[in-house]
């Protein structure tokens, strides 16, 4: 099972959006006319058609999970953690209403922590739900682990990344990535995974540093060109302020998307590098010019298109990720039996319920 | 018949080749020295193509695929289920067939989102939403007005506009608006008093909430966005999102209207002028624009949108012979209203 003689990528996708059209459309209308109930079982369609069009080394990938399921856990999720989630945030409205200020903060910072920690888990059990339902050679992944470790983990972690400033933030990204993945497994195999937050801390400084640097900047320009306005009348001084602020603006957010970009690919291409499973390593190429087209293209599709667009990002999404894609090394098909871990019985809809978008 | 086929038994990674071999009870697979089988071709469950050539899963048995090396013979083909589509459901009857089905049951299950909602909060009993009510406002923690004479000038308001079975109180927080609370409760925040110019104004305001209150709207619209999230809740995101917005802008639209057309029914049936309150939301509507969008959030056109049909409403419905609703102490007095405070009832719970 070694790749490198072939010459190809270990990843690569064969999909055509002119085949996926049909599909594409077909959600759309189907989703609309059942007020969005069908929209399990299209994204369930868009996943059969995406892994059915990926080739990892010699063979193709194979989604198996169904809508049914995915409205099960979205119902799940609703019941369990939806409703008393409601219900609490109308008990602290009405003790704030009551004058119970200090108990009504208290259970608002309970219902917060117990929020973030069941993002955790949500995160967790989609990527385990994913796995599960992920099949190569007839083999699946998956994980024993229920996630609520991590569900922990990523409250503490959030909590102590926002410290400092925010300075922790990449520590925090990557540790969280590692003890996701390295709790997960395909086939007889674990993933295992090393990223760090050195190589990345760089790119986040700059990330980080840019908008105190140019709001000192804009602040020193206008020391710098004030005196001179001294004799200009009021209202070109007006108008000249007004399109400092228009400009000044889109340069700060613009620039700012850049580097949070230029910041995402660095981090992108540090956690999947040192991603591997038994003999097999990982590795994502994906530049931040690669991003920046993707991110364009997914923008003037949706916008060109008045909105209609959307339904094909996700095509997109995955069309790049897997297109950056590569993997080293061999894989012993002959230890590569199924994977023995538990079957999760539902969907991702612990992370629906938080109305996080996926492919 | 045999036709070769390539093979996953779903427990080995190892792509193994068989022939499948077509017998009465379905077929079998043989091949490096063992058969398996039978299985039922109705069991198989089409896993796409790939170079034109198809491949399966078997039903209930998780990983295990065949797949065809070269075109499938015609007799095999017409054993083989056929292509999956949109789900098992819609493949029965059609896609054209199922939206249309779609349309009807969404039709309907939007029809009944739109009639059930008063159905249902005529079934609850008065009592009941009276105790939601209390529950939800408490003693507004010490945040109540209670100033003698102002409580005097705010009653006699409310017996003018022959309000009953209402507990109208002014509530010591600055930000221009009034609210109705389940139970007849209606509250007037200080700072649409401060920001009114004669009690004609805040009577039309007042009128407007008896409205919400005659017609029970606060609970219709709290059972209505109930259900309509629930029904929503399956829509990913935008479309969900999009069709509640635009359900909920309807009603609410519906619902003000309903209580301007009553409030100002009321204005003239108790010989109040109803031109002030054209007036004050004209008012209103500059100063929430120089406020900016933090003023809009918290002000009483966010949740009343401001239309020129609303303003001139009130200003055509005015009747000749009115009378102002308060003189000019009675005015100062319920101004004055926030002097005192219920601070009595407060209670030792804070932290």
């Amino acid at each position: 099972m070694d790749e490198q003689g072939s010459g190809a990528r270990a990843f690569e996708f064969h999909g055509s959006w002119r085949e996926f059209a049909p599909i594409a459309f077909t959600n759309l209308l189907l989703t609309i006319v059942t007020l969005g109930i069908y929209s399990f079982w299209a994204r369930t369609r868009e996943r059969q058609y995406l892994w059915g069009q990926t080739r990892f080394i010699d063979d193709r990938l194979e989604w198996t999970g169904t809508g049914a399921e995915l409205l099960i856990g979205y119902i799940i999720a609703l019941v369990v953690f939806g409703i008393p989630l409601g219900v609490l945030n109308f008990v602290v409205q009405a003790m704030a209403m009551q004058g119970h200020d200090g108990a009504a903060a208290l259970l608002l910072i309970t219902i917060y922590l117990l929020v973030f920690f069941l993002f955790g888990v949500a995160v967790f059990r989609a990527l385990r739900y994913r796995l599960s339902r992920t099949y190569w050679h007839g083999i699946r992944g998956g994980s024993d682990a229920q996630g609520f470790s991590y569900g922990v983990t990523h409250l503490w972690k959030t909590f102590v990344g926002s410290l400092a400033a925010g300075l922790l933030v990449p520590w925090a990204m990557t540790g969280l990535w590692n003890q996701r993945w390295n709790a997960m497994s395909f086939g007889p195999h674990e993933f295992t995974s090393n990223a760090d937050w050195r190589p990345i801390i760089g790119r986040y400084l700059l990330y980080y540093l840019v908008p105190i640097l140019l709001v000192v900047g804009g602040v020193v320009v206008a020391m710098m060109i004030g005196p001179q306005s001294r004799y200009a009348s009021p209202l070109e001084v007006q108008q000249a302020l007004i399109l400092a602020a228009v400009i000044g603006y889109f340069i700060f957010f613009i620039l700012l998307g850049l580097i949070a970009l230029f910041f995402y690919a660095a981090y992108f291409r540090e956690v999947v590098g040192n991603l591997s499973l038994a003999d097999l390593d990982f590795r994502f190429e994906a530049r931040t010019w690669d991003w920046f087209k993707l991110m364009i293209g997914n923008f003037l599709l949706v916008v060109l298109t008045l909105g209609i667009g959307f339904i094909f990002v996700g095509y997109r999404n995955w069309a790049f990720f897997i297109r950056h894609m590569n993997a080293f090394g061999a894989l012993d098909l002959d230890s590569f039996t199924q994977s023995t871990t538990r079957k999760p019985g539902q969907g991702e809809g612990l992370l629906d319920a938080f109305d996080v978008g996926a492919v | 018949m045999r036709v070769p086929v390539w093979h996953y038994d779903g427990q080995s990674g190892v792509r193994q080749t068989r022939e499948l071999i077509v017998a009465a009870q379905g077929f079998f697979l043989e091949g490096g020295g063992a058969e398996t089988g039978p299985f039922a071709f109705s069991d198989l469950v089409p896993h796409g193509a790939i170079g034109g050539y198809p491949q399966y899963g078997l039903r209930k048995a998780p990983g295990w695929r065949i797949g065809f090396t070269e075109d499938v013979p015609a007799e095999l083909a017409e054993l083989l289920p056929s292509k999956k589509g949109y789900g098992r459901l819609i493949d029965k009857v059609g896609l054209w067939p199922a939206v249309g089905v779609f349309v009807a049951l969404s039709a309907v299950a939007l029809w009944l989102l739109v009639t059930t909602p008063p159905m249902l909060v005529r079934m609850i009993p008065e009592s009941v939403e009276k105790k939601w009510g209390a529950a939800m406002i408490g003693d507004f923690g010490g945040r109540a007005c209670i100033a003698g004479t102002g409580s005097a000038a705010l009653a006699k308001m409310a017996q003018r506009l022959g309000a009953k079975d209402m507990d109208i109180r002014v509530v010591d927080i600055p930000i221009v608006n009034a609210v109705t609370l389940p139970g007849g409760h209606i509250l007037l925040f200080k700072g649409l008093l401060d920001e009114a110019e004669s009690a004609d104004e805040v009577a039309g305001v007042l009128a407007h909430e008896m409205g919400h209150v005659r017609n029970r709207d606060v609970l219709e619209s709290l059972v209505r966005q109930l259900g309509l999230s629930m029904v929503l809740a399956g829509a990913d995101g935008n479309i969900g999102g999009y069709t509640n917005a635009l359900l909920s802008a309807g009603y609410s639209r519906a619902t003000e209207g309903r209580a301007d057309a009553f409030a100002l029914k009321l204005l003239q049936d108790s010989s109040v002028p109803a031109a002030p309150t054209a007036a004050f939301f004209r008012r209103l509507s500059k100063v929430e624009v120089s406020l900016g969008e933090a003023g809009t959030l918290l002000g009483y056109i966010s949740s009343h949108p401001l239309s020129s049909d609303r303003m001139k409403l009130f200003e055509q419905g005015a009747k000749p012979g009115a009378t102002t609703s308060l003189d000019a102490s009675e005015w100062t007095a319920l101004r004055g209203i926030c002097s005192q405070r219920d601070e009595a009832t407060e209670r030792g719970f804070q932290f």
